[in-house]
């Protein structure tokens, strides 16, 4: 029986991170464990962007990008009167000094000053972090670019600011790309992470399914069914395509290994669907699994060694585990009786899927090795095709409720689904970049 | 001659029919009866040596209409094997492409929208290949047969009930030559 279940540190652990956090507290460091402190999130006060020159870029705006991305971290909770914060700014400002003890007593633990200027064409964003019980500023960054990609800008601040207090790789600057047919055939498109700056990448004017990531974050792969058959493509962001496979049947759920060399896929070309392991310019098939029953949607472990898929030989569609040249599959799914879609953490040791749970399509992961199964999603609407961000924390899905379907992510330990599309038009099939 | 010319033009009314819905009609259609039209008059310089011979090629005669041949077959649930009360229909389109064994056909394979998308595309190459299957059992060969799954992509009926997604859950034929 599948359960509801948040990851709580058991109770000698909650004794041990809150003995950490005094220690952190009493030496002043800045760095916070977070592999032992689960919930001891640190305080962060964001006041309002100082403006220099013109109004280039929407101050508001910067500071709104620079919230969401520390505020859905994971690591960070903002302070939330903004009234309080913004006035204390406006007292430094016009003091001309940082009134560190005003902002600790608004309970913050640290203080990002943002400042965003330039001109037409150039923007720079520049923050400065400051540790309140220290009394200083701890580390600066600037950042310059075209006035287009200001959100980039804050984006790589909000990137340093969670790898300088946790060591952790943030995912401000990652982006999702989709599939949506709301200009009448369904395209891939790809948005920033946080739900911004959506931008059509496929003209193909057919239908396309499935795009996942080459590593780097620049290319994706995708299926089409075009003229009466399925082709597997490869199209940079820009939108300059090639066509990679083309075989009879099948050429379906792509999946870039890790290092960007090779590709799986489902091919049915030999009279069954089977995951078959190609080069990456769609070259050289190699078959991996073999039998009567139906093999697809594979992804690889992050180092490459093995590969997940869905097979139904079982006689319903499980998750399996395999060596990536083949081998006996195991499977790891082992509650319920249909779990499809499996992507495998960065981190390694979980695969998220969905799981149809008394009728309903909810996101589970399962550990590969113990098989604990964990459901990250609950109630109505039917949630599919999860996929992982690169810290192997947040998970973005697609959920179909109402006669629409919206992109969600939701931080596996926090459980609380934010939604990230609301325009016109269903979106589906997420893949997150690296 | 006049009957080949009216044969030529119902069978162009038949494959227009066909490209423009996509699935097989069940509609018979009805040639021109022929007693009906009044003898040509006089037509002047016109002659019987002049008169043009209707192009008729052999693939577009055809002993049945196409339509009546490929209808849709159905599936149960989340499976893919063919039912029995399929199985007359799998023979009569065996029959009907040993007779005409220069057309090809596009086997495609539909589910409901209940499954999620990513496996439904898997199971509706399933049912695909498994019409494929039968076909090439009863002596078709395989190379004029060909595959292609659209998933939950293209309901017959969009609306959410039992009747519905029986519709959807189907093998449908595409005729080319």
């Amino acid at each position: 029986m599948l359960e509801m279940k948040r990851r709580r540190a058991p109770l000698a652990q909650l004794a041990l991170s809150l003995m950490l956090l005094a220690a952190v507290t009493a030496s002043a460091q800045v760095h916070l464990n977070v592999s032992k402190a689960f919930g001891q999130k640190v305080i962060v006060a964001v006041p309002l962007f100082e403006l220099e020159g013109g109004t280039i870029v929407d101050p508001v705006a910067a500071r709104d990008v620079l919230e969401f991305d520390l505020g859905h971290s994971g690591f960070f909770d903002i302070v939330g009167n903004r009234e309080f914060v913004d006035e204390t700014e406006i007292d430094d400002r016009i003091s001309a000094r940082i009134a560190f003890q005003e902002w600790s007593a608004l309970g913050a633990e640290i203080l990002v000053k943002g400042k965003i200027g330039g001109d037409l064409t150039e923007v720079y964003v520049e923050a400065t972090i400051y540790d309140l019980a220290q009394g200083k500023a701890i580390f600066g960054r600037r950042y310059v670019g075209s006035r287009e990609r200001w959100r980039d800008a804050v984006h790589s601040i909000s990137d340093d600011i969670v790898f300088k207090l946790t060591g952790e790789t943030g995912i401000a600057k990652t982006k999702i790309a989709f599939t949506s047919s709301v200009t009448g055939s369904k395209e891939v498109y790809v948005m920033d992470y946080d739900g911004e700056n959506l931008r059509r990448v496929t003209r193909q004017n057919a239908i396309a399914l499935s795009p996942d990531w080459f590593p780097g974050g620049e290319e994706i792969v995708y299926t089409i069914i075009k003229e009466g058959r399925h082709q597997c493509w490869r199209t940079t962001i820009a939108g300059s395509g090639t066509k990679l496979t083309a075989f009879p049947g099948l050429n379906d759920f792509a999946s870039p290994s890790p290092r960007g060399d090779e590709i799986l896929m489902s091919l049915s070309k030999d009279g069954n669907p089977e995951i078959y392991r190609l080069r990456a310019d769609g070259t050289d098939p190699r078959r991996l699994t073999f039998g009567r029953s139906t093999e697809s949607s594979p992804c690889w472990s992050p180092d490459g060694r093995r590969v997940a898929f869905v097979s139904d030989r079982a006689g319903v569609p499980q998750v399996y585990v395999m060596g990536a040249s083949g081998g006996t599959p195991r499977r790891v799914t082992l509650q319920g009786n249909y779990n499809t879609s499996p992507d495998w953490s960065p981190k390694g040791d979980l695969i998220v899927y969905t799981s149809r749970v008394g009728g309903t399509f909810q996101i589970c992961t399962v550990d590969v090795e113990t098989g604990e199964t964990i459901r990250l999603t609950s109630g109505a609407g039917q949630k599919e095709d999860p996929s992982w961000a690169r810290d192997g924390r947040h998970v973005v899905y697609s959920v179909k409720q109402g006669g629409k379907t919206d992109l969600y992510m939701i931080d596996i330990y926090e459980l609380e689904p934010v939604r990230l599309t609301s325009g016109a038009g269903d979106y589906l099939s997420p893949a997150w970049s690296d | 001659m006049r009957k080949n010319l009216a044969l030529v033009a119902c069978l162009f009314a038949v494959f227009a029919m066909l490209s423009l819905s996509g699935c097989g009609s069940r509609e018979e259609v009805m040639v021109d009866p022929i007693d009906d039209m009044e003898p040509a008059e006089d037509v002047g310089a016109i002659s019987g040596d002049d008169l043009p011979l209707a192009e008729v090629s052999d693939e577009t005669v055809y002993t049945e209409p196409v339509s009546s041949v490929f209808t849709d077959i159905h599936f149960e649930f989340d499976q893919y094997n063919i039912l029995a009360r399929d199985e007359a229909v799998l023979q009569r389109i065996a029959n009907w492409l040993r007779e005409n064994d220069q057309v090809r056909v596009m086997i495609e394979g539909h589910c409901d929208e209940r499954g999620t998308n990513e496996y439904n595309m898997a199971l509706g190459e399933q049912r695909a290949l498994a019409a494929r299957r039968y076909l090439v059992g009863l002596g078709v060969g395989a190379a004029r047969l060909g595959t292609v799954s659209y998933g939950e992509e293209q309901p017959l009926d969009p609306r959410s009930t039992e009747d519905a997604w029986s519709k959807n859950r189907r093998a449908h034929f595409v005729v080319s030559e």
